[in-house]
């Protein structure tokens, strides 16, 4: 099977994930992508990735929503959610904890921080639940 | 865009690097040897557009087809004659191509497979593949993958037609809701998965040539049908379902005592009810097993209330007879491990009174809350002198129902001759607190005049902001298991740890990371701050010490 990690990056703005898609690739991930929750899900079935960023503010299924179907999902779920939002408060952390994020980026993306926490991320799944 | 190859003929991978380019598509190539699953997973793992395969394996080009169309990647399949050919159009393959052909034709079958797997034909594929799928989901239960309800009907017909006569015995769940509340939905979810094993397991050890017993669950609630072909004796049958159903229940709370502790396999309830059906030409046959259903259905609810009942009885013998007995589990100093308090936990001495979720909430139906917990806390405090050393804190929980309790203010605590009160901590949920703000800000204002502490328990379950919990000045938090069960995999969790660390360090309050089950979960807390620590993993007889019965 292949050595590359699998990140799936959502967000509905494409020049954000074109961002983070040439740094992610840099960093040798392989990166797929979805522009709104339902492909995102959709995408998540055919690509099984093992990360994905996913943005909170998106029309339709917020990414709150999307969050709780990935962790909720018989076969998905051990798959490691970083939620990507604009605000870091207290309440929108409570509100990630309880879909079952495994961790956080603020807006506007630091790129090393968010080396950072992929690493972190990717490093623990084989461990924790 | 990428394109698979497994192709031998030289010529031919020529041709291949040719149209790829013109496409600009890069070309990945793979091993013809090896075992099959791995040349599946090369194919999946690098998420190719298409797949270009030669016919020598049918049955490998077979397992690809069916794996490649739920994942939108066309096949292209490269053959040596017209059997080849025959076997790559029976087998569905997007186009075909002859081996001998030139590299303008290669150029021409791979644009068309592509058009077929990205454009107009796509939306028909794809309906065909949802649909299928849609069907294989609503056939079998994705979370438990039981046969739903119209295989069950069939089956049912089947035996029903076959011998005359159809047993369906209803297994009713019942849980208390608290579960959710107090372990979380992700716990449910694995206590239903813990169920529906245990059911597989039966299911399976019960098989047998004579008795087909097969098993659906309700999608949309957590109950479980079997249908069972009986012996003919009435006695017999009835003998038999009552063995049944008793070798199922043992079988269901082992496995989830085993799976999730005692505690947990408490706060659910398992009642079995049966009614046979007979063939009857002259009622529609799903209209009889419907009824039967039903029937079995009404069966197990009224063991229920028999149960029920009867839980109501041993509370009030309990009550009378102070049938309850408390187990005080260690708070300990998260640097030290050296105990700094005791949280009393009631429990009942009767066995269905065990689980103090269930015990309270016979007690809640049955209106005797305030009784319950007047006996919980006297029994509490008298085991105090005995059970803590004089400088320990016993922590004791506060129902929220206390609080309507006219004796409650006056406390049946005076009543107990407390000498130190400093030395008790009222426990009282965060949700509690804030919801009866008024109230409670009254009664507060009352215990700690005579000294009392409190603390907010569940905290952290996202009822209140922090600002909301700085308003009560507790003098400690109780972090809800939520928060800390799996902290150490989880950023996210611990993130809000350390913030509601840093807050309480600011207010001069306490915090207590509750439900630590794991050495890596109590690492982290202790990483983080985290001033008191409870949970599981200081349920040995070195920290139960003097408190351990």
């Amino acid at each position: 099977m292949d050595d590359k990690q699998t990140i799936l990056v959502v967000d509905d703005n494409r020049d954000n994930v074109e961002i983070l898609r040439a740094f992610l690739e840099s960093r040798g991930y392989v990166v797929a992508e979805a522009t709104d929750g339902r492909a995102a899900l959709a995408k998540m079935e055919q690509v099984r990735p093992d990360l994905v960023l996913l943005d909170v503010m998106m029309p339709g299924m917020d990414g709150w929503q999307v969050c709780r179907t990935i962790k909720n999902h018989p076969d998905l779920g051990d798959t490691r959610v970083v939620m990507v939002t604009a605000k870091g408060g207290y309440e929108d952390k409570f509100e990630g904890m309880r879909s079952g994020a495994d961790d956080y980026v603020v807006k506007p993306v630091d790129l090393k921080e968010l080396a950072i926490k992929v690493q972190r991320n990717l490093a623990a799944r084989g461990t924790g639940k | 865009m990428r394109i698979l190859a497994q192709v031998e003929d030289g010529t031919l991978l020529g041709a291949l690097d040719d149209a790829a380019r013109e496409l600009g598509a890069e070309v990945l190539h793979v091993e013809a040897n090896g075992r099959k699953e791995e040349r599946l997973r090369a194919v999946l793992g690098t998420h190719p557009e298409l797949l270009v395969m030669d016919a020598s394996e049918p049955e490998l080009l077979r397992l690809l087809r069916a794996e490649t169309r739920t994942r939108g990647v066309g096949l292209v399949v490269v053959c040596t004659d017209e059997r080849e050919a025959a076997i790559a159009a029976e087998v569905g393959a997007d186009e075909w191509l002859m081996a001998s052909v030139a590299a303008p034709e290669v150029l021409a079958r791979l644009r068309s497979a592509l058009k077929r797997v990205r454009g107009a034909e796509r939306p028909q594929v794809t309906a065909r593949v949802a649909e299928h799928l849609r069907y294989e989901e609503l056939l079998y239960d994705r979370f438990t993958g039981f046969p739903t309800l119209p295989l069950m009907l069939e089956r049912g017909r089947e035996i029903l037609e076959r011998t005359g006569r159809l047993t369906v015995l209803y297994i009713e769940f019942v849980r208390y809701s608290k579960l959710e509340e107090i372990y979380g939905w992700r716990k449910l979810d694995e206590v239903l998965q813990t169920t529906a094993n245990a059911m597989r397991e039966f299911y399976n050890q019960q098989r047998s040539d004579e008795e087909s017993l097969l098993m659906v669950s309700h999608t949309g609630d957590d109950d479980f049908i079997f249908f069972s072909d009986l012996p003919e004796n009435p006695a017999q049958a009835e003998r038999r379902i009552n063995e049944l159903a008793d070798e199922l229940e043992s079988h269901i709370r082992g496995r989830l005592d085993a799976d999730h502790g005692e505690d947990i396999a408490g706060l659910f309830g398992i009642y079995i009810g049966a009614t046979t059906l007979f063939r009857n030409p002259k009622i529609r046959t799903e209209r009889m097993i419907y009824r039967g259903i039903r029937e079995a259905a009404q069966a197990a609810r009224s063991v229920e209330n028999r149960e029920r009942t009867r839980k109501v009885a041993d509370l009030k013998t309990a009550l009378r007879e102070g049938g309850v007995y408390i187990e005080y589990h260690p708070i300990v100093v998260t640097e030290t491990k050296e105990v700094y308090g005791y949280e009393a936990l009631a429990r009942g001495v009767d066995r269905g009174l065990r689980s103090p979720e269930v015990m309270f909430g016979v007690a809640e139906e049955a209106n005797l809350i305030w009784e319950l917990s007047r006996l919980c806390r006297r029994r509490a405090i008298e085991g105090l002198a005995e059970n803590l050393e004089p400088h320990q804190l016993l922590f004791l929980n506060i129902d929220p129902h206390d609080f309507r309790d006219p004796t409650f203010r006056y406390l049946d605590l005076d009543e107990l001759g407390i000498e130190h009160p400093e030395r008790i901590v009222l426990e009282i949920t965060e949700r509690t607190a804030i919801t009866d703000y008024p109230a409670f800000q009254e009664y507060l204002r009352d215990f700690r005049a005579r000294g009392f502490r409190f603390a907010v328990d569940d905290a952290g379950s996202g009822y209140a902001g922090l600002g909301s919990i700085a308003n009560l000045s507790p003098d400690f938090i109780k972090l809800d298991i939520s928060l800390i069960s799996d902290i150490d995999s989880n950023f996210m969790k611990q993130t809000l740890v350390e913030t509601m660390v840093s807050f309480a360090n600011d207010h001069g309050i306490q915090v207590i990371a509750e439900g630590v089950e794991r050495e890596e979960e109590y690492q982290t807390v202790k990483g983080l701050g985290v001033h008191l620590t409870q949970g599981f993993l200081f349920h040995t007889p070195l920290y139960m010490g003097k408190a351990h019965s």
